[in-house]
């Protein structure tokens, strides 16, 4: 070797790269992989430890998903997957294999269990199904312990419980509603429109489980027990006999037709109303055996518990977008990279909805990079026009508050003049139209007035989500405030001008049966405004849509042409609930109404999306809508549940029908119960009831609420502090590659050279 | 064993079930959906390997503008050529019973498109005209886009994303979990 003249230029520069160049050797001792190096230096990061632990991948899920207890089966199926990959990855790259570096199989001793897991997991390597099935049999054929005693029971328990699974996942599956209709939603419209339908079917399995409920603890119970309303009065004093007077009042000769539509006449006094159900101790053989059934209890828990029911379900399902929602919003961190990688639906397979996605993201792409200059316009825009813009937004808010407490008091108006007219009419079908008067004028408010907002909002200037969360807010105040004006004008009738105790009506201005007229109203609204659905979306919109494809004038495009508007319908599915909820104690068998409508509105629905609209300009992201249909829906439970908690704790109940006639309140029936209970009982909760509690209670809550802010600013420090890290550390990974392979490219220059010295050396001699 | 069973043995579909997120039915029913493609080269030979225009016939394949690059990662052979079981793992892993960490390992891969385990600057813009289709972005806004992309994702600065750090944006991304999706 001739290198002497090669080691005096390098001697003093390049004296660590010589060191690095003896340890880098070590480090590898594959001959193959310098060969790649040295054709090619680039290549050099590709054989980085970080960029070899996909394994990593693999080895989370199973973590997380098999919850095994055993640390040496997790590492050694950790191990075997890092090889499999690794593997896989090397034969990709230099095409050798070095076996000699992998664990030794042989020395981990498995049983049945860990054999199984171990093919449980194989699913999840990214190899081919060849392979896979390799790796299966020689799992299979590895010597496995049998497990013995206890842990063999528990291990054929597991697995016959595994298996039954399957079973009865596959018959689930056969079962799964509107699983075809899901399928081409899916595949024309995209995954944020499903995620609205599959919200509507959540609301009808919700109804349908309150159904339930309802059916088996009130109303199986009266029809088996309760259906002879013998309210025999043998004495005539008022005040016992008001039920009798109130079952045995002729019922108005009114149509048929319009008895069903109004819930009054035939239908009043049915199971559908709450005046039906009865206040007694229901009596009952069973073998001889005499049993009893507290009808009023059983009612007061029944509706507890469907609110019980609903308001848990409704805020698992939120919590569940809210923590997405909360890792997700975290400084909008990767805002461009869901746009493209999260940005084509797989599900898509209709050639026209692909063409317009494709639009969409070409929209969305182009906007994101537009938002780039508005955020630069917002930020040059000049205090002018900033004090301008800010004036614009004082200014249009005060007009939309103004418009709502409009709304308020039309509808509160409309509500007293009907009633007015009410009395004073005699014509049957003047009759019909004061009684739907109120119901007709909220329905189309709600029609017009959100077509107002979107207008208005133009002024103001905001970023386009922006735009999107304060429309959605607006309408849904204004669908509340239509509600709040409803129950005030309920309330005003309700509980103003008490009469006498003597007289069988508790409120002067409502019929005897107060209830049942609360829930008449709400049966009615709720009927107005299915059958308004009803006739918009067939007969209305249909004819736009119809329009809209045959002409071609702008003009007429522009009036005709509709849009699945995502917002719009969820708030008119939310608002039905609303109005079940608010009146499932008037009326139980609302929810099996509710779960009726829904049944229906998932096809109506179906229909103004799929015929009448055109495919939305706006990209509808599943999850976050999901998360944003579940905030609306509790901010409307509170709006149904708040006011019925009044009323179960300020208003008397009626005196002739219903459970709870003859009591003071329907709170007095809990706390009669409360009274029956233990002394201990008693106590505890008279306990948990004084400041001796509430004021530790308080002070411990508080105490926590302070320590997990404070881990919570921790960890986010942390999370800044460990990603500069990161930064400098990638910097410092860049800095060192770029010398190395530097190093190595002077290396082979070096050899070259030698190699030149050499040649020449052997033709000079 | 009925009809419908007769092209697998009982031992087939077990393996089958162990080794994706299906259950024995739901393979039988995807064997359908691929016999469908080629009717008389499957009913002949029941995992056949059907070249690539026959798999992107499958009706949410032929419309996806990645729908060669995912023939080409899950065809055993890399060369886009699928048999039954190729498109049964591709199948498998695009359900809705697939966990996330195992679709973000596939969709590395199929982003991936110059094969060097690193989503480079070549990789997203081909990945961009992808998504967009016949609508053309300019050069210059795919560039910003591209570089939008590694400001957000690109923790260490060396101009390209690992898996690691895309695994760590489909962590972040629910969108990802209910796109990257396809119902059998």
């Amino acid at each position: 070797m001739s290198g002497g003249a090669n080691r005096k230029k390098t001697t003093r520069s390049q004296g660590w790269e010589e060191a690095g160049s003896e340890f880098y050797q070590e480090s590898y001792p594959g001959d193959s992989e310098i060969e790649v190096l040295q054709r090619d230096p680039k290549h050099l990061h590709t054989l980085l430890p970080s960029k070899q632990t996909r394994g990593g991948a693999t080895i989370r899920i199973k973590t997380n998903d098999y919850r095994t207890n055993n640390r040496t089966i997790r590492r050694y199926t950790a191990t075997r997957s890092r090889r499999e990959s690794t593997v896989h990855r090397r034969t990709s790259l230099a095409g050798e294999v070095q076996v000699s570096m992998l664990p030794d199989l042989s020395e981990m001793s498995s049983n049945e269990q860990t054999a199984w897991e171990e093919i449980m997991q194989i699913k999840s390597m990214p190899i081919s199904m060849a392979e896979k099935k390799e790796m299966k049999a020689k799992i299979l054929n590895e010597p496995n312990l049998r497990l013995q005693g206890f842990e063999q029971f528990k291990w054929k328990r597991r697995k016959m419980l595994d298996h039954f699974r399957s079973r009865l996942q596959e018959h689930l599956q056969n079962l799964e509603l509107w699983k075809n209709s899901m399928r081409s939603i899916e595949g024309n419209y995209g995954v944020g429109i499903v995620a609205y339908f599959l919200f509507v079917k959540w609301l009808f399995i919700l109804n349908v489980l309150l159904f339930v409920l309802i059916f088996l603890f009130i109303i199986l119970p009266t029809v088996l027990l309760d259906m002879k309303k013998d309210t025999y009065c043998p004495n005539a004093t008022i005040n016992t006999c008001c039920a009798h007077i109130y079952f045995n009042e002729s019922t108005s000769n009114n149509n048929v037709l319009l008895d069903l539509i109004q819930g009054t006449g035939i239908l009043e006094r049915t199971l559908l109303f709450y005046g039906f159900y009865s206040n007694n101790v229901l009596e009952y053989l069973v073998g001889g055996i005499k049993m009893y059934y507290n009808m009023p209890v059983a009612y007061f828990f029944v509706i507890l518990s469907c609110f019980v029911l609903s308001v848990f379900t409704s805020l698992n399902a939120a919590a569940k977008g809210f923590k997405e929602h909360l890792i997700e919003g975290e400084g909008q961190f990767y805002h461009y990279c869901n746009m493209i990688f999260g940005g084509w639906d797989f599900c898509i397979r209709n050639e026209k909805a692909a063409k317009i996605k494709h639009k969409l993201i070409y929209n969305e792409l182009k906007a994101g990079v537009e938002t780039q200059r508005l955020d630069e316009e917002i930020l040059s825009r000049t205090v002018q026009e900033k004090y301008k813009i800010y004036f614009c937004r004082v200014i249009v808010n005060t007009v939309v508050l103004a418009i709502l407490s409009g709304c308020g008091c039309v509808i509160y108006l409309v509500f007293t003049l009907a009633n007015k007219q009410l009395k004073v009419t005699t014509d049957k079908y003047a009759d019909l139209f004061y009684e739907f008067l109120p119901s007709f004028t909220i329905v189309g408010l709600n029609m017009v007035i959100p077509h107002l907002f979107s207008f208005l909002i133009t002024f103001e200037k905001y970023k386009p989500q922006t735009v999107l969360k304060f429309s959605l807010i607006r309408i849904v105040f204004l669908r509340l405030s239509a509600l709040i004006v409803l129950y005030a004008s309920l309330w005003s009738k309700v509980s103003n001008e008490r009469s006498d105790t003597s007289s069988c009506t508790v409120y002067n201005t409502v019929p005897v049966c107060w209830e049942s007229y609360v829930g008449q109203q709400i049966y009615k609204l709720l009927l107005t405004d299915f059958a308004i659905q009803i006739i918009m979306i067939f007969i209305v919109n249909s004819v736009r849509a119809l329009i809209a494809r045959h002409v071609q004038n702008k003009c007429v495009k522009f009036f005709t042409e509709q849009y699945f508007d995502l917002s719009k319908h969820a708030l008119d599915v939310v608002y039905t609930q609303t109005l079940i909820w608010f009146g499932i104690f008037y009326a139980p068998l609302i929810s099996l109404m509710g779960a009726l409508i829904f049944l229906i509105m998932f096809y109506i629905k179906k229909f103004a999306c799929t015929v009448n609209c055109k495919p939305s300009p706006i990209v509808y992201r599943a999850a976050r809508s999901n998360s944003m249909f579940m905030l609306v829906l509790l901010i409307s439970f509170a709006f149904a549940a708040i006011p019925l908690g009044f009323s179960f704790s300020d208003l008397t109940p009626s005196k002739s029908c219903g459970p709870f006639r003859g009591r003071a309140s329907v709170w007095e029936l809990a706390v009669s119960l409360f009274l029956k209970t233990p002394d201990w009982v008693q106590s505890i909760i008279f306990f948990l009831g004084t400041a001796g509690f509430a004021v530790p209670c308080i002070i411990v809550l508080v105490l926590l609420v302070y320590y997990y802010t404070a881990v919570n600013l921790a960890n986010r420090q942390l999370v800044g502090v460990l990603k500069n890290q990161l930064v400098l550390e990638g910097h410092d990974k860049q800095f060192l590659l770029d010398r190395l392979s530097l190093f190595i490219k002077q290396e082979q220059q070096k050899r070259l050279r030698s190699e030149q010295n050499r040649d020449n050396g052997d033709n000079r001699s | 064993m009925g009809q419908a069973k007769s092209q697998f043995s009982e031992d087939e579909l077990q393996d089958y079930q162990d080794l994706t997120y299906f259950t024995k039915k739901e393979v039988l029913y995807a064997h359908n959906k691929f016999k469908a493609l080629a009717p008389e080269k499957v009913g002949h030979n029941k995992n056949a390997k059907l070249p690539m225009a026959k798999i992107l016939q499958y009706p949410e394949l032929s419309v996806n503008p990645f729908g060669e690059r995912i023939c080409e990662v899950f065809s055993s052979s890399h060369d886009g050529d699928c048999t039954f079981e190729d498109f049964l793992d591709m199948m498998s892993v695009l359900s809705e019973a697939a966990p996330k960490s195992v679709k973000a390992e596939h969709a590395f891969r199929i982003f991936d498109y110059d094969g060097d385990d690193m989503l480079g600057v070549s990789d997203l813009k081909k990945v961009i005209t992808k998504l967009t289709g016949d609508h053309k972005l300019s050069e210059t806004e795919i560039n910003m886009l591209i570089e939008n992309v590694l400001e957000e994702a690109d923790m260490d600065d060396d101009g390209s994303l690992s898996f690691a750090e895309f695994e760590h944006i489909t962590d972040r991304s629910s969108d990802f979990l209910c796109a990257f999706r396809i119902r059998l």
